[in-house]
């Protein structure tokens, strides 16, 4: 009896030993994109001869590289914010462009945020998807890790996100979630996914120099699909056992990687970057219908009327003195920050808004850059230098427009010292008092000439989201979600009428 | 955060991208779009993030190399 059963179990162990090690290596293939940022129409890049992208051609390209072998198409995040295609439907035309595609698998942005919550919730809902985060807790609806079987090899996604996507989003939209280590997650979830999987894949949106960290620290990650810098890496890069690919952005390039499996192991592998190319293949028809229903709606919605103008808003003079547009963009940002002051640079707006029905496309076509707010801690003297700076570009794009302030200059005065009286509210501006001032990121970031704002930056200690605020350095309020002028279209809807004028806010005096 | 663009070192908000970087310095972005590599070499998009530290590279070497093509052709 005794020698039957060791028999037996001779017979079954080397029935196992022999369908492990001498079973035939296994194929699968990943397709993968990211910061797709809703751009799902071509366009053409500078420096490029002809359109790239298109989300149609990514489709059809996606359909040809399933029917080769098995395949897994993976998104690598901030795929529904960003471009007009977009954010005019926060972000359902993307989930619905995705969900045409197959997408397997999904990992949060931090511009998946822009919407807000109760939005990304709808959005996720709508996913036939699922969408990951295993370092997000408190968010609804998203997984921390899937199993998929893709062909004959089992995968196991674990998705992760760059903790810093409090600091770059709305503080709002973050509210009451908390972004852990990326690093210290995927050493619990490696443990917690299933162990019969044959590779293990994390979708990661957190760049490409923080996915070289975590190949090189974090051991048993066979593939790492990233997302959020940008990267083109034109061929998977190895570190350690880990394979990092990345797919550049806005959809003009899809990656492929091609891998032979055995054992839970990478016999080999091989892969690198399509470009999508509209004129040298067919677009998926169905893709194709999406893309166009939705570009339909928007052609409607720019038409929309969305105000009425009871006075032309002058949008042609902002580069050489006050205007009712520039207040009435200043005095928006103002607002919204909560800022004592507002700057904004006469650049910003392109174009007038005719008295009578304001339309959307009026409004986007005046402020056609995607500038976001940003409220800057700064000193008064800063803030001087600031407006000295400002007009002494008058006649260009630096020239200021203000909202909370009244300045005093003399054009003819002695260049770098033309600014003679600054006024917050009704005092005097005090070079030594901090100020709020609000202004658009262009400029905070020094555009235009405006050094004094990036000041504040350098002396800018560790900033934190506490409590829906950003608090401990220079910078108190950024919400890279959301660009001008899609505040200035719900200022307009809001209000109904608009009717700014000019309050002596910029005023021209010599002695 | 701080960055260094050809080793000259840019400050930024958090939040704040590889445009950010170029403007600061006085650089129209969209004109550098096809120049900019990261210490690996490679190429990065103007909207890509970024991290404390982070080094861009427009006319300077980057230090190491992972594999290249060029994305004209």
């Amino acid at each position: 009896m005794f020698r039957a059963f060791w028999r037996l179990s001779l017979v079954i162990g080397i029935l196992l030993w022999s369908s492990f090690s001498w079973g035939e290596p296994k194929e699968l293939r990943i397709i993968h994109f990211n910061d797709f940022h809703g751009f799902a129409r071509p366009h053409r890049p500078l420096g490029f001869s002809e359109e790239m992208g298109g989300a149609a051609w990514i489709a059809s390209l996606a359909e040809d590289l399933r029917g080769e072998k098995p395949t897994l198409f993976l998104a690598a995040g901030d795929m529904i914010h960003g471009d007009n295609w977009a954010n005019l439907f926060k972000g359902e035309s993307v989930i619905r462009l995705l969900n045409a595609m197959r997408i397997d698998a999904m990992v949060l942005g931090n511009h998946e945020f822009d919407f807000g919550r109760g939005v990304l919730r709808q959005r996720i809902k709508e996913a036939n998807f699922p969408i990951l985060g295993a370092n997000v807790v408190g968010m609804e609806g998203i997984r921390r890790h899937v199993v998929k079987e893709v062909g004959k090899v089992r995968v196991g996604i674990i998705g992760v996100i760059t903790p810093e996507t409090p600091l770059a989003t709305h503080p709002r939209n973050v509210l009451g979630l908390k972004f852990l280590n990326p690093e210290e997650v995927l050493v619990r979830e490696l443990e917690a996914i299933p162990k019969d999987v044959d590779i293990v894949v994390v979708l990661s949106h957190c760049g490409y120099s923080k996915d070289r960290e975590i190949a090189s620290r974090v051991r048993g990650i066979h593939v790492i699909v990233g997302g959020h810098s940008h990267t083109r890496l034109d061929e998977p890069v190895q570190i350690g056992d880990t394979i990092i690919v990345q797919a550049w952005e806005h959809g003009k390039t899809l990656g492929v990687l091609d891998l032979l499996v055995d054992g839970g192991k990478i016999l080999s592998w091989k892969g690198g970057l399509r470009d999508i190319m509209p004129s040298r293949w067919q677009p998926d028809p169905m893709a194709m219908g999406i893309v166009e229903r939705y570009s339909r709606q928007i052609s409607r919605l720019l038409d929309t009327v969305v105000g009425v103008a009871e006075v032309d808003l002058d949008g042609e003079n902002v580069r050489d003195r006050e205007t009712n547009f520039g207040n009435l963009v200043a005095d928006l940002l103002r607002e919204v920050a909560g800022a004592h002051v507002a700057l904004v640079n006469g650049g910003s707006i392109r174009r007038s808004i005719p008295r009578g029905p304001v339309t959307l496309d009026s409004i986007y076509s005046a402020l056609p850059f995607d500038n976001y707010v940003v409220t800057l801690k700064i000193r008064g003297k800063e803030l001087w230098e600031a407006l000295e700076h400002g007009v002494n570009g008058k006649g260009g794009g630096r020239f200021p427009q203000v909202s909370g302030m009244r300045i005093t200059y003399c054009p003819q005065g002695e260049p770098g010292k033309r600014l003679r009286e600054v006024r917050v509210g009704m005092e005097l501006l005090e070079m030594d008092n901090t100020y709020l001032l609000a202004t658009n990121d262009f400029l905070a970031a020094g555009g235009d000439g405006y050094s004094s704002f990036v000041q504040g930056l350098e002396e800018g200690s560790k900033i934190e989201n506490l409590g829906g605020a950003l608090v401990g350095g220079s910078i108190t309020f950024s919400d890279p979600g959301r660009w001008v002028r899609e505040l200035l279209a719900e200022k307009v809807k809001e209000r109904g009428i608009l009717s700014p004028s000019l309050e002596g806010r910029i005023v021209e005096a010599c002695p | 955060m701080r960055v260094f663009v050809d080793g000259r070192e840019v400050f930024l908000t958090p939040g704040m991208k590889v445009r950010h970087a170029l403007i600061q310095l006085g650089l129209e972005p969209r004109e550098h779009a096809l120049l900019l590599r990261d210490r690996w070499g490679n190429l990065v998009g103007l909207d890509g993030a970024l991290r404390d530290g982070d080094e861009l590279f427009l006319h300077a070497e980057p230090a190491e190399k992972d594999p290249q093509e060029d994305p004209t052709k």
